[in-house]
């Protein structure tokens, strides 16, 4: 079963002589418990794709369907909802918010859904990623392994339908790399969670079930399904 | 580029928008500050100006001086005029009572005796009478009229001349007779002397009055001294006046701590926003030296465009303030200029504006140049590490977006104290003058809803006929009557004041703790509309017609005027009896309420005030006609309503016209209140744009964390409540600590200088929930544009913007 599709996406920036195509044409499905790695040199149109997958951004033209929903034409209000609920976010720069302790960052979107966290669900997520013991810490406090686990403990929180990932290893050493990466691979399994993650290690790409090629725009499949 | 200094012009006109914030807060700062120099300049010398209409104009006077003295005096360099003003008892004048004076032509102008027609009394038998006065004993210049004095001499006079109205004599119907000098000396009755002296400008009056007192050997109850216009003048030595400019001088201080916090706040932030950018320039090389000329060049740049800006913005809130009150009263304020230009306003707006740029972008540039390159490329300097563990109690108790808020404002202590302090200044202060604006309300007799334009009087009394007509009288507003009676009222002695007793000569009480009154008591009597308006001076008790009625009440008046002179002469309670004499024996009666004043008097002397309904009035004196009618006049006019109202009367009537001492009275408190609320404006200006400014920036500064905040769900509306929350706890917690400290101010102040004026304090639940509503405002205000701004932006930008 698909669970994301998108079909025929384009974005432009600028106009005129400045005018770029960030992306041309991109149609791709995923299916759902897919672990799915972008590549791609530097300015090739991944993290575009991301912003787009993730509602963040809106594509020049195109569709987007998540979980069987036209994405672009939810409007502001319950887009928001529609994100918290569906779409976990991990980010390069963890972006966690510095005044939380570990264990409110993570349970952050579902308080912002007005939901009571599940105790034992949280305790599970805190114990795979091993930060039972620093759940009241403030993220300053964490090093930067730690705190891109939080950042994935908080993607995985509302068992969301997709989880996506921009360069989630950029900001951290091989040793740590790795470890996110591992915990990143078990939580989708284990809770049979879709990822698409960006990445420029190819050897992290390796772990991926299909790997998207993005150059100049145009997506093409490695296929790495059978590695 | 030819320096790396350069990079400071780029940046600035790089950041356009930024710029422009920076240099728009500063401005304001600096038109404020400019601002309140330049209003309390003008205000001086408005103050000066109103002074000297009201109390004359001299700094000092002399009682009795010799001839000799007077010459000496004149003759001294350091005095500008000097001249003698002679008091005799009211005589009569063809009949009618009137004041009996005569002032130097010299010193006459200062005391706003100015002639209209004919000329100065100068011959022994020459006199001058207001214009009014002549008009209303049909005199004109060249008749003769013939004065009585005190001592019943009497002599004849010719009018040379016609000055212009004063306005307590017109509202008193006692016309001013006066004579020259040369005719005073020459009369026999009883009379006191005053020489007032006008110092030139920038004579130091404490110094020139001690070196006169002593080369004249003159004692201190000989000298007397203007002590209003020398107050504001800066130049009083009383107690009282000492306190206000120490009052002044603090307040004044506060309001440049908050303009110097706000320049200083402003130019932190917009230097602290951009650590990063100095991190950078620290990892290509660049010297701590050069980072803080880097920040010192820029604090420059900006003072250079922001302060030119702030000081025609200050010259304009000044311009505004003097045009106000030229507009409000043509005639007296007619001839200052509208712009006023204030050298002192002006140096210390570009004074205090240069001095906070320099200091307050030393602060910034010290901490820009300590940045370790590091941390500021890697970002990871926005919070200390705090070594506590957080537990989380917030997001317990309140919605996730409510608690983030709150600690999204309490994190930053520094700014949360810095708004606070600067909003609850200024709620202190406006608490705090608005005793001011009470005081003055009710010290200075202005216009009440109650106060007359016109009082009519008859010892005969008023017909209800005159009182029906008068009503239809076109032009009038509000007609309404008095019945008043002198009695013999006698109460409990201890009730009586010691300097009530003293100044009779001491009164012996009774056996049964009464007391023989040596004066009689004024009885006035009220409708319900009068006690209705009466409220808004009572001070104990309450006023209620069926219930003074039904238990035979009175009210007592607290203050009294006698001579001219406010006294209390009694301090009744609730509860106490008076007995009063009337045709039908002596009657009890039972004090039910206490006011603090009547806003009419009288000019027979009275032992105190009483006052009750009209019925119960009609029991005690068998009298049933008004002895007086108030009249309250259209705006428009009221010079034919009052003719007309004229034509109405017979000859026993007599007019009291109080509208100009009205409009006077009125006009002293408008310019104490055009100032004084100018002031609070001011200040709460730089709070309000202290809020907005820091909203703007914090909003800007997190951008990149809203957008996440977006990214993982929040919606706009939850955005809106987090970042409306941070903004509230910032003004609520100032409010607080606003209100607790202003309302504690006001009832010291209140306590401690207006108690002996029967000004009691109440808990000021209106103006209360007016800051409270107007912070609220304000507060919404505040986070519109930046809010604006992020929602414009699209997320992905936001987070991609570091």
């Amino acid at each position: 079963m698909d669970i994301l599709t998108a079909k025929n996406l384009c974005k432009t920036y600028g106009a005129g002589e400045t005018m770029v195509d960030a992306l041309k044409n991109v149609s791709f499905s995923i299916a759902k418990g897919e672990f799915v790695a972008i590549v791609g040199p530097s300015g090739s149109g991944k993290s575009t794709l991301l912003n787009l997958l993730g509602a963040l951004d809106a594509p020049t033209s195109g569709k987007v369907y998540l979980d069987g929903k036209d994405i672009f034409t939810i409007k502001e209000k319950e887009l928001s909802v529609f994100r918290r609920r569906n779409i976990g976010f991990i980010f390069q720069a963890y972006n966690l918010v510095p005044e939380l302790n570990v264990e409110e960052n993570i349970i952050l979107p579902l308080l912002l859904d007005y939901r009571k966290p599940d105790k034992k669900y949280l305790d599970e997520l805190l114990g795979i990623l091993g930060l039972t013991e620093r759940k009241h810490h403030l993220p300053n406090q964490l090093s930067g392994g730690q705190q891109q686990r939080v950042a994935i403990g908080r993607a995985l929180a509302t068992k969301p339908a997709i989880i996506l990932a921009d360069e989630p290893t950029g900001n951290l050493d091989t040793k740590n790399s790795r470890e996110v990466i591992n915990l990143m691979k078990l939580s989708v399994e284990k809770y049979n969670q879709t990822l698409v993650m960006i990445t420029h290690n190819q050897s992290f790409a390796s772990f991926a079930d299909r790997i998207l090629n993005v150059e100049d725009g145009v997506v093409t499949e490695l296929g790495g399904e059978n590695r | 580029m030819t320096s790396y200094l350069s990079l400071v012009t780029k940046y600035l006109s790089a950041h356009k928008k930024k710029t422009r914030l920076v240099v728009l807060s500063v401005a304001i700062s600096v038109a404020l500050i400019t601002g309140i120099f330049s209003m309390l300049d003008v205000f001086q010398r408005f103050e000066k100006m109103q002074m000297i209409h009201d109390y004359g104009n001299y700094h000092i006077l002399i009682k009795d001086a010799t001839k000799e003295e007077k010459e000496i005096i004149s003759s001294r360099i350091d005095v500008r005029v000097s001249g003698e003003w002679i008091f005799f008892r009211n005589g009569s004048l063809n009949g009618k009572e009137c004041r009996v004076d005569a002032i130097d032509e010299s010193i006459a102008p200062n005391m706003r005796v100015d002639l209209l027609e004919g000329k100065y009394p100068v011959a022994e038998n020459e006199m001058m009478l207001e214009e009014w006065a002549a008009e209303n004993l049909k005199l004109k210049a060249d008749d003769t009229l013939k004065l009585i004095f005190s001592d019943n001499t009497a002599k004849l006079f010719v009018l040379s001349g016609i000055c212009s109205d004063y306005s307590n004599t017109k509202a008193e119907d006692e016309p001013a007779a006066l004579l020259s000098v040369a005719g005073a000396n020459a009369v026999n009755a009883e009379k006191t002397t005053r020489l007032y002296i006008e110092f030139k400008n920038g004579v130091n009056v404490n110094k020139a009055q001690k070196d006169i007192q002593s080369s004249l050997h003159l004692t201190d109850d000989r000298i007397g001294r203007n002590e209003y216009l020398l107050a504001v003048m800066g130049q009083s030595s009383a107690d009282k006046a000492t306190e206000l400019y120490m009052t002044g001088g603090i307040l004044f201080c506060i309001v440049l701590i908050a303009g110097v916090m706000m320049i200083y706040n402003t130019f932190n932030i917009s230097v602290m926003e951009r650590v990063q950018q100095f991190g950078l320039l620290r990892c290509i090389g660049a010297s701590q030296p050069q980072i803080k000329k880097l920040v010192r060049r820029e604090g420059l740049q900006i003072a250079l465009r922001a302060i030119p800006i702030g000081l025609l913005a200050g010259m304009l809130i000044t311009l505004f303030c003097t045009a106000l009150l030229k507009f409000y009263n043509k005639n007296f304020f007619g001839e200052i200029p509208l712009f006023q230009f204030s050298i002192g306003g002006i140096v210390a707006g570009i004074g205090v504006g240069f001095l906070t740029v320099l200091i307050a972008s030393f602060v910034p540039a010290k901490k820009a140049a300590k940045v370790s390159p590091v941390n500021a490329v890697t970002g990871s300097n926005d919070l200390k590490i705090s070594k506590k563990k957080k537990q989380g109690l917030l997001t317990r108790s309140f919605h996730v977006e409510t608690a983030m808020g709150i600690n999204n404002a309490v994190v930053k202590k520094k700014s949360l104290l810095l708004m606070s302090y600067s909003i609850a200044i200024s709620i202190v202060m406006f608490l705090g003058f608005q005793v001011f604006i009470d005081f003055l309300n009710t010290s200075i007799k202005t216009s009440k809803p109650y106060t007359p334009d016109i009082t009519l009087t008859s010892e005969k009394g008023l017909s209800d006929d005159l009182y029906s007509t008068l009503r239809d009288v076109n032009g009038t507003k509000a007609v309404y009557g008095r019945m008043f009676s002198y009695v013999n009222a006698t109460f409990d002695a201890s009730r009586l004041t010691d300097s009530y007793k003293e100044s009779m000569g001491g009164i012996p009480t009774k056996d049964n703790g009464q007391f023989a009154p040596r004066e009689k008591s004024w009885l006035i009597s009220y409708d319900r509309n009068q006690l209705n308006w009466a409220n808004m001076d009572l001070l104990e008790g309450e006023l209620s017609e069926e219930k003074l009625n039904k238990q035979n009440g009175i009210i007592a008046v607290a203050r009294n005027l006698r001579n001219n002179i406010t006294t209390e002469t009694t301090s009744f309670q609730l509860g106490d009896k008076v007995f009063i004499e009337t045709p039908n024996g002596t009657k009890e009666m039972t004090i039910m309420g206490i006011l603090r004043s009547v806003p009419f008097n009288d000019s027979v002397l009275s032992m105190t005030t009483f006052i009750t309904t009209e019925k119960l009035f009609t029991e005690l004196t068998d009298e049933e006609s008004y002895k007086a009618i108030d009249i309250q006049l259209q705006k428009s006019d009221q010079e034919d309503a009052f003719n007309q109202i004229k034509s109405l009367l017979n000859s026993s009537v007599t007019v009291y016209d109080a509208r100009q001492k009205n409009a006077e009275s009125n006009q002293t408190f408008f310019t104490m209140a055009v100032f004084i609320y100018g002031f609070v404006l001011v200040i709460a200006l730089i709070s309000i744009l202290n809020i907005i400014n820091t909203m703007n920036t914090s909003v800007a500064s997190k951008t990149r964390y809203l957008g996440v905040m977006r990214a993982i769900g929040m919606s706009s509306a939850q955005l809106y409540k987090m970042v409306l929350v941070e903004a509230a706890t910032y003004s609520l917690s100032g409010c607080l600590i606003g209100c607790v400290a202003g309302i504690a101010l006001q009832k010291t102040l209140v306590a401690s200088f207006l108690s002996s004026y029967h000004i009691v304090w109440k808990f000021p639940g209106a103006q209360i929930g007016l800051i409270l509503l107007m912070i609220l405002v304000i507060t919404a205000i505040s986070v519109i544009s930046p809010l604006k701004r992020i929602k414009k932006q699209g997320v992905s930008e936001a987070i991609g913007s570091l």
